[in-house]
């Protein structure tokens, strides 16, 4: 148990050395939900996700099971063991051996009915981490019977402790059953293995040295354990409970320290983040390599700088670590020597005007893109609405790119500007064109209007029966923006609205599974082949059969779709504002009918 | 070479001397961003450019600039940068610019 003692110091060491600074001033609030409700939902989130595995369950039920299987499985004779030695011996405490090696020092034990019940039990116990080590190889062998394409390529360190932990409990398998072989008794596993394998009295020299083997490697997985991805197991607990606490990751690259620290180190390499990734099969910069590369320091640069920050793999996290935060936070350190200066822009005038219904914020991109605004003034037009168009004159960046960049602390000036544009008016929301606009609204800027995009707000109209569409002929698919899908669940609104006046194809991944366009404001160093192969794969996805167009809600995505794509690629506001008109539909058939009589 | 002086001017000399040797902090910029060697100077960037409509930036006279040895001044101007974007995605040669003004405005001296 030298290994056990070992683990324990190491990570107790460690944990102190990463929360260290909050020993220097601690949180009021910190302390005040430790002793809440909060640790109870602490505990809760541990036992639905660290043993059962909840998360990955929903997404992959036999990925799911398999990571349950050996947590749960290895649990529940921890906690059985336990109970067995405590029901036997009468004493409740120990040394941590002898729970463990019970069965090699009372091998006879009887007891009745509880006796037997504790065998079963723990039997049960190693049935199902056996049958989650069975699927764990088969897994390494061929992916695809587990539902996954891609999985982690481990360290050395990783591998060698994977090994210890995959002899632990064959190895413990053939030692009971070996031991009940020769002493008889037995639970439903091991007792009948041992009694038709094990019973020969040749075998009894191999009992100890079995027994000594199952320690051996149970030490050695414990020695390797806080340097190896099992730093996740006890990691990940702190985690939950730190989190629960009130503690929220730093906004700059502190790998070392607070809850950062914890969060670099829970990750188990589980490789949920892999296949989500839309750029898994040409670059090696997923969260578990990003990861890994923070905990060893070396090479994190390039693979901050060149992943999209789509999201996908943040929704995919298990334990819902805070990847975005930290893939900003290395560019942020990357970059740190940057500062911008905004002096040069103009202050605003403060405006004198009348209460309208909507303000208007196109955003840098709106210069870009003039056929959205004209089609969503169109459409206020149609559903009645009065507006202002905040930008229309001078339009200057919201400062989203810039937070995306790592460099949030340098966009200061620009809100100060946008704010002005904002302050004086009154109206009933704010919207934006871009989603990326939209995200830096409505978390940045502490509005106290409510903050839209185009497309929630045209389905408001369409509900509202302000707009009156029809279905047409029209087919079209759709393509998920990033900052609208995954970073704002608004998935729903844009696919009404087509589905209102035409036809929306399924897609093969859409949703929060959609591939991004590769216009991305994160990816710093991508080269613009790597760019065009993405936005190609996003392409591939988008174009299928009978789609007359694509449509999105983002202009970057807009623009960079439009680039390489076959179809005309349109926004949501320019498809609304000419299809499935009312009017537009006796027009047609008037139209057909003089056609016919040609 | 030397820079060829007509003996007049009305405007700083801004010709451009590629076989001059690359200031050292200068290499350091194009080898962490390799892609700005392939700007043309075409002026697409400076069309789109969002900051441009409030004080003269274009990010192919930084370039120009860059090779002309000028760190101060690149410094000092690729800080009135937005990073907003609209640059690279119109650039026809695909230069990271955003990474670029990044790295750029790195040689401007440390603000006080």
């Amino acid at each position: 148990m030298l290994g056990f003692m070992f683990a324990l110091v190491v990570l107790l060491l460690r944990y102190l050395w990463w929360l260290r600074s909050l020993w220097r001033r601690p949180s009021s609030r910190l302390l005040s939900r430790m002793f809440s409700k909060h640790s109870l939902l602490a505990v809760r989130e541990i036992f639905a996700e660290g043993l059962l595995h909840l998360r990955i369950y929903k997404r992959n039920r036999r990925l799911g099971f398999m990571h349950m299987s050996l947590a749960l499985g290895w649990f529940m004779m921890i906690v059985g063991g336990k109970f067995e030695t405590w029901f036997h011996s009468g004493q409740f405490l120990h040394g941590t051996w002898y729970a463990v090696f019970f069965r090699y020092f009372e091998p006879q034990t009887a007891g009745g009915w509880a006796g037997r019940f504790w065998l079963h039990y723990m039997d049960l116990g190693l049935l199902l981490v056996l049958t989650g080590l069975t699927l764990a190889i088969m897994k390494r062998i061929r992916k695809r019977i587990l539902g996954i394409h891609s999985s982690t390529r481990h360290t050395l360190v990783n591998r060698v402790a994977l090994t210890f932990l995959w002899m632990i409990f064959p190895l413990r398998l053939v030692a009971e059953a070996l031991t009940f072989g020769q002493h008889g008794g037995g639970g439903f596993l091991t007792g009948s293995l041992g009694r038709c394998c094990f019973s020969s009295g040749m075998l009894a020299g191999l009992e100890l040295p079995l027994w000594w083997a199952y320690s051996l490697s149970l030490g050695a997985f414990f020695v390797v354990l806080p340097f190896s991805r099992y730093l996740h197991i006890p990691t990940e607990m702190a985690l939950i409970f730190l989190r629960h606490w009130g503690l929220r990751a730093a906004e700059d690259l502190q790998p070392e320290k607070a809850l950062q620290a914890f969060e670099i180190h829970a990750c188990s390499a589980c490789g949920l983040c892999l296949d989500v990734c839309p750029a898994i099969k040409d670059h090696p910069f997923q969260s578990a390599y990003f990861l890994r590369a923070l905990r060893s320091g070396k090479g994190w640069e390039s693979l901050a700088s060149t992943c999209l920050s789509c999201g996908a793999c943040e929704e995919a996290c298990p334990i819902n670590l805070g990847l975005e935060k930290l893939r900003t936070a290395a560019r942020g350190k990357i970059h740190e020597k940057h500062h911008a200066v905004y002096s040069y822009l103009p202050t605003v005038a403060p405006v004198e005007t009348s209460r309208v219904d909507v303000l208007l914020f196109t955003g840098c991109m709106g210069r870009m893109k003039p056929a959205t605004t004209k089609a969503l003034k169109d459409l206020f037009e149609e559903a009645g609405l009065t507006w202002v168009h905040l930008d229309e004159q001078e339009s200057i960046c919201c400062g989203r790119p810039l937070a995306l960049a790592g460099r949030a602390s340098e966009a200061g000036a620009l809100r100060e500007f946008n704010r002005n544009l904002i302050q004086g008016q009154q109206a009933r929301m704010l919207v934006t064109t871009c989603p990326i606009c939209l995200k830096q609204f409505r978390d940045d800027y502490g509005l106290e209007l409510p903050v839209y995009h185009h497309s929630e707000m045209l389905w408001y109209c369409l509900r509202a029966g302000r707009l009156k569409r029809e279905k047409g002929t029209a087919c079209f698919s759709y393509h998920d923006p990033c900052e609208l899908g995954r970073k704002s669940a608004c998935y729903q609104a844009p696919r009404e609205l087509l589905q209102s006046c035409g036809t929306l194809l399924p897609l093969e991944r859409e949703q929060a599974d959609a591939l991004c366009c590769g216009n991305s404001l994160g990816a710093l160093s991508l080269s613009l082949s790597e760019r065009q192969a993405l936005t190609s794969r996003t392409l591939k996805v988008l174009e299928v059969p009978g789609a007359a167009c694509v449509v999105t809600a983002c202009p970057l995505c807009q623009h960079n779709l439009a680039r390489q794509s076959r179809l005309p690629v349109r926004d949501l506001a320019e498809v609304l504002a000419v299809t499935g008109l009312p009017e537009q539909h006796g027009q047609r058939t008037a139209a057909l009918a003089a056609v016919q009589e040609l | 070479m030397p820079k060829p002086d007509f003996g007049f001017a009305f405007a700083p000399n801004r010709a451009l001397d590629l076989s001059a040797p690359l200031l050292p902090e200068v290499q350091v910029v194009l080898e962490a961003e390799p892609s700005i060697r392939a700007c043309m100077a075409c002026g697409q960037c400076a069309a789109v450019c969002t900051a441009g409509a409030f004080t003269p930036l274009a990010f192919y006279r930084l370039v120009l600039e860059l090779r002309g040895g000028d760190v101060a001044a690149v410094g000092e101007r690729a800080r009135h940068c937005m990073l907003c974007g609209k640059c690279q995605m119109t650039c026809p040669r695909g230069v990271n610019i955003r990474n670029a003004v990044l790295l750029m405005a790195a040689l401007a001296p440390p603000k006080p």
